[in-house]
């Protein structure tokens, strides 16, 4: 009795009990003896020269130990290595030096005994500034007369290059309809309710750093810290605690750096943790962006080509610029038959928070563009918006399917999620309802959008943008340990972030060696001196499908092997004759014959000399599991960027008042298939979350900026994010199309929901204000901007 | 710098009296926390806006973040850590689990009290009802569907459990 048993069971996870009760270990809640708090003076300007800064009055202030400049931080420290490091340089510290370069970016950073004091003295601190014109606009700061974030670099464009697969100026010369429409997207951010944080703990007497925080990259922080501290990767302990909420939004390495150069400074340890006016100001923003789309369309409704133009408005990010770009690009085509495509892309510097890595990253943007395409193209060519999708979808007899740019589609139906989709939020009556509404003045509306949501990131992808090979491929370590008493254990290099990893963990493990779901203890945290891990550890790209369940089960299978090897040394027998099950090693012919798991831990810990000489003392396995799809660029630059694609169609019902602009969501389906499913509240759960994430996105959450560079939505009551009476509840279904690429056939499903939903109900709000030829374009639906659109739609027909 | 006057704060958090001495600027939510190790009040904005420092003062949700700790003398407090029964849970925390209404659970803590709160104002609300009760409080994971199927089903258990 080995096969499935507790995988595919809809455990509730086991974290939840910890957690309703108050007793989750986030990184606020970590205290150490004599623990300093830090607080940072931020940037009030968009682009100034610092001329001075004088701590002098701040030092005074009684309680403050120490203070950071960035000249300071300069001298102690080398700069944040980039992640994807372009050919262009653009030095760059924990602290800002000589310039800064957006509102919000740290300047000075104060440790005290307090947080409170610490916010004292930076009211105490003098910073004279010579104002700069800031960019704000992305394509502005295109411009040859634009002002320099760095001047040395002589332009603010950090990347662009052209991409061209297949024969696009064939299909566009030839193609009967070529329809083009710009696309602009808003910078917003999933904002986790916890905010970034970490203690650092220096000890100057051995050079050695101890670092708790919740940065979701633990991997990829170790050598940036290592580097930019001038350690080894041997001098520094990393861990960290429950982490509330990711989104890819918590990986901060210069914070990491900082508070661990104000614990060496001081002595003592130190805790940074962000407020949200900081977090909203200065952690990162998902790119805003401007994308030229078009089109070549077949008279019968075929899609042949399609043509990018696409600027990503990066803010200060140079630390992994051009990751929007790559993602865009993968996924260009997103479910449809489409050969021939040209991405022409820009990474562009504005005066704004850095971008970076935000739930879908890019994904929305192109599904966006994509699917708003589609509705523009049906309407022009006077075709079925469902048909002309079935159309063009790639058919499931296609599958496994290589997009024109290299991506492989693992596996997936999609004319039978979109056959799904329409039965949920029951299509075929819609129109009745929508004709009744308007009868009565009321504006309804009904939207969908399909979308690839692929996981699993390669980092050979990145190749395409650095021409360097720094890393390349994708996978995740984990380590399985049966203890002497019998206990089993298992430590993940990826502990997640609230998506249920301790109790996925345990139902492949309890598989793997035959025991109960309950009798598998799986730890909350990483610690890199315990924890297996390597540059690619960490809770990100939905990759959880895609190597760590290998890392998992690769881990649990060394273990495997031993028990029965072990076994068969004990009973006479050999290991092929033997089984696990009910937490025993026992034989397949007569089940009485058997060895307890804890007799067998016995043996392998304490009685030594009971081992098969050739044998190695100890219970535990650990596995470095690579994907073996992953692959580096070809000559034609294609590439597989993510690696399992899962794939979803949202359909929303809203109602839109034309007098408010105010539009109300009444129905939201949601079919997705990401794979063989492993536990389905863990699934249902993220599902609904990416899809309100999604929503939020388009209908509500917006970081203004004005033409100087200020922010304007630094609080939540500002930057608005969806509540329970926002966000309606879902109608969900699923297929399950496994991946014949993963261990156990499934593939990544916790951003997909905030792909497709932002087309979706742009479709919606569309389709309820069809009679009156508004055209939406631009992201987030807030009421002003719908009034915005009915007014200029109702000037043109006048 | 002048140092500020400490004031004396007597009050009752989960049963048990509790003095400390505080600056009068002192939030409630830093005091729970790090005077008296509530670490169950989480801060997620600091301005009275995400509901994760939420308690229970003299029986009504009031947000930690946003209110003096000297305002809270001689008041009764409930947090998270003061809701279960020994072992066992409140019937709204036990919901929480029964439908997986969280992930991260940083917001749970707030939105168990937050709930807390409306069954005991409401016993029978409305689904709009419960929506717009929780409406104080930001969940950036689950969309808030479980939740809201958590505090019905709360809700309609002690219904049942009404019913003579």
């Amino acid at each position: 009795m080995t096969g499935a048993q507790w995988k595919g069971q809809a455990i509730h996870p086991r974290e939840d009990r910890r957690f309703v009760t108050g007793r989750g270990l986030y990184l606020p809640n970590i205290s150490l003896p004599k623990m300093l708090h830090a607080a940072i003076l931020r940037s009030i300007h968009a682009h100034a020269r610092i001329v001075s800064i004088d701590v002098a009055e701040a030092l005074k202030v009684p309680g403050v130990v120490c203070a950071l400049t960035g000249e300071q931080a300069r001298a102690l420290s080398k700069p944040l290595r980039p992640l994807i490091p372009l050919p262009v340089e653009t030095p760059y510290y924990c602290l800002a030096y000589e310039k800064v370069r957006y509102v919000g970016e740290p300047v000075v950073a104060v440790a005290a005994v307090s947080r409170y004091v610490a916010e004292d003295a930076l009211e105490k601190i003098h910073i004279e500034y010579d104002p700069l014109p800031a960019v704000v606009d992305p394509e502005a700061s295109m411009k040859s007369d634009a002002p320099l974030l760095f001047e040395p670099l002589g332009t603010n464009i950090l990347w662009h290059d052209c991409f061209t697969y297949g024969d696009v100026d064939g299909v566009f010369s030839r193609a009967a309809h070529v329809l083009s429409e710009r696309f602009l997207i808003h910078r917003y951010a999933s904002t986790p309710l916890e905010t970034f944080g970490c203690i650092a703990s220096y000890d100057n007497s051995r050079q050695y750093l101890t670092l708790w925080s919740n940065d979701q990259r633990p991997g990829q922080a170790m050598p940036i810290l290592a580097h930019s501290l001038g350690l080894s990767i041997t001098q520094i302990r990393l861990l960290t605690a429950d982490i509330g909420g990711g989104f890819g939004n918590k990986r901060k390495p210069p914070y990491l750096v900082l508070t661990a150069l104000l614990s060496k400074l001081s002595g003592r340890p130190v805790q940074f943790i962000e407020d949200r006016r900081e977090n909203l100001m200065g952690l990162v923003h998902a790119c805003n962006g401007v994308m030229d789309l078009e089109v070549a369309v077949a008279g019968d409704g075929r899609l042949l080509g399609v043509k990018v133009r696409d600027i990503a408005d990066e803010g200060l990010n140079v630390l992994n610029p051009t990751v929007h770009s790559l993602l865009k690009l993968g996924n260009v085509t997103n479910c449809y038959e489409i050969r021939a495509v040209r991405f022409d892309g820009y990474s562009v510097m504005t005066n704004k928070c850095p971008s970076g890595a935000n739930r879908g990253i890019g994904k929305p943007f192109m599904c966006f563009a994509v699917e708003r395409m589609l509705d523009g193209v049906a309407r022009r060519l006077g075709r079925d918006r469902i048909e002309l999708r079935r159309q063009n979808l790639v058919p499931p007899e296609m599958m496994p399917y290589t997009t024109p740019t290299g991506e492989l589609i693992d596996s997936g139906n999609f004319p039978e999620t979109l056959n799904k989709l329409l039965s949920l939020i029951d299509y075929e009556s819609f129109h009745e309802e929508q004709k009744k509404a308007r009868s009565e003045g009321r504006w309804l509306g009904l939207g969908l959008a399909l979308a690839i949501e692929p996981s699993t990131s390669n980092q050979s992808s990145y190749m395409l943008t650095t021409g360097k090979r720094t890393a390349s491929g994708a996978a995740e370590a984990a380590m399985v340990r049966v203890e002497s008493d019998g206990s089993i254990q298992v430590v993940l290099g990826d502990v997640g972030s609230g998506q249920g990893h301790q109790t996925a963990a345990a139902q492949i493990v309890a598989d793997e060696l035959g025991v109960n779901f309950e009798d598998v203890q799986v730890s909350p945290y990483f610690d890199s001196l315990v924890s297996p891990w390597l540059y690619t550890t960490g809770n990100y790209s939905n990759k959880f499908a895609g190597t760590d369940v290998g890392a998992i089960q690769g881990a649990a299978r060394k273990v495997r092997e031993k028990l029965l090897s072990l076994a068969a040394h004990l009973l006479n027998s050999s290991p092929e004759e033997l089984e696990l099950a009910d937490g025993a090693v026992r034989s397949k012919k007569d089940p009485k014959i058997r060895k307890t798991i804890q007799e067998l831990a016995q043996v392998a810990y304490r009685d030594l000399l009971a081992l098969p000489p050739e044998m190695e003392p100890g219970l535990e396995g650990r596995c470095y599991y690579r994907a073996a799809l992953a692959d580096l660029p070809d000559e034609q630059r294609r590439v597989r960027g993510q690696l399992f694609v899962s794939n979803a169609g949202h359909a929303a019902v809203v109602e839109v008042d034309i007098d408010t602009g105010k539009v109300a969501i009444l129905k939201y389906a949601i079919v997705h298939d990401c794979g063989t499913v492993l536990n389905q509240v863990i699934v249902e759960g993220l599902v609904h979350g990416a899809t309100a994430h999604g929503i939020g996105a388009a209908l509500y959450e917006e970081f203004i900026y004005d033409e100087r560079g200020q922010l304007l939505t630094t609080t939540f009551v500002d930057y608005l994010k969806p509540t329970a009476v926002e966000i309606p509840d879902f109608k969900t279904d699923h297929l399950e199309s496994p991946s014949p690429y993963t261990p156990l056939g499934m593939k990544g499903v916790g951003e997909g929901g905030a792909i497709p939903a932002p087309a979706a109900l742009a479709n919606a709000v569309e389709n309820a204000l069809e009679p009156l030829g508004v055209r939406l374009s631009e992201l987030p639906l807030t009421p002003e901007r719908v009034w915005r659109a009915i007014s200029l739609a109702s000037k043109k027909t006048e | 710098m002048k140092v500020p006057e400490l004031v004396k704060v007597s009050l009752e958090v989960n049963g048990h009296r509790f003095e400390g001495e505080v600056e009068p600027r002192k939030t409630l939510a830093d005091f729970l926390r790090e005077e008296l190790g509530f670490t169950g009040v989480n801060l997620g904005c600091e301005h009275g806006v995400c509901g994760a420092c939420s308690v229970l003062l003299d029986g009504a949700v009031v947000r930690s973040c946003i209110f003096l700790a000297v305002q809270a003398h001689d008041a009764k407090i409930t947090t998270i850590e003061g809701l279960a029964k020994g072992e066992k849970l409140h019937p709204i925390q036990q919901a929480f689990l029964d439908h997986h209404a969280l992930q991260c659970g940083f917001c749970t803590p707030g939105m168990v009290l937050a709930a807390v709160d409306l069954l005991q104002r409401c016993p029978h609300p409305t689904e709009m009802q419960i929506r717009e009760a929780l409406s104080g409080n930001l969940c950036m994971c689950t969309g808030y569907v479980n939740i809201v199927r958590a505090v019905s089903a709360a809700a309609e258990k002690s219904r049942i459990s009404e019913k003579p």
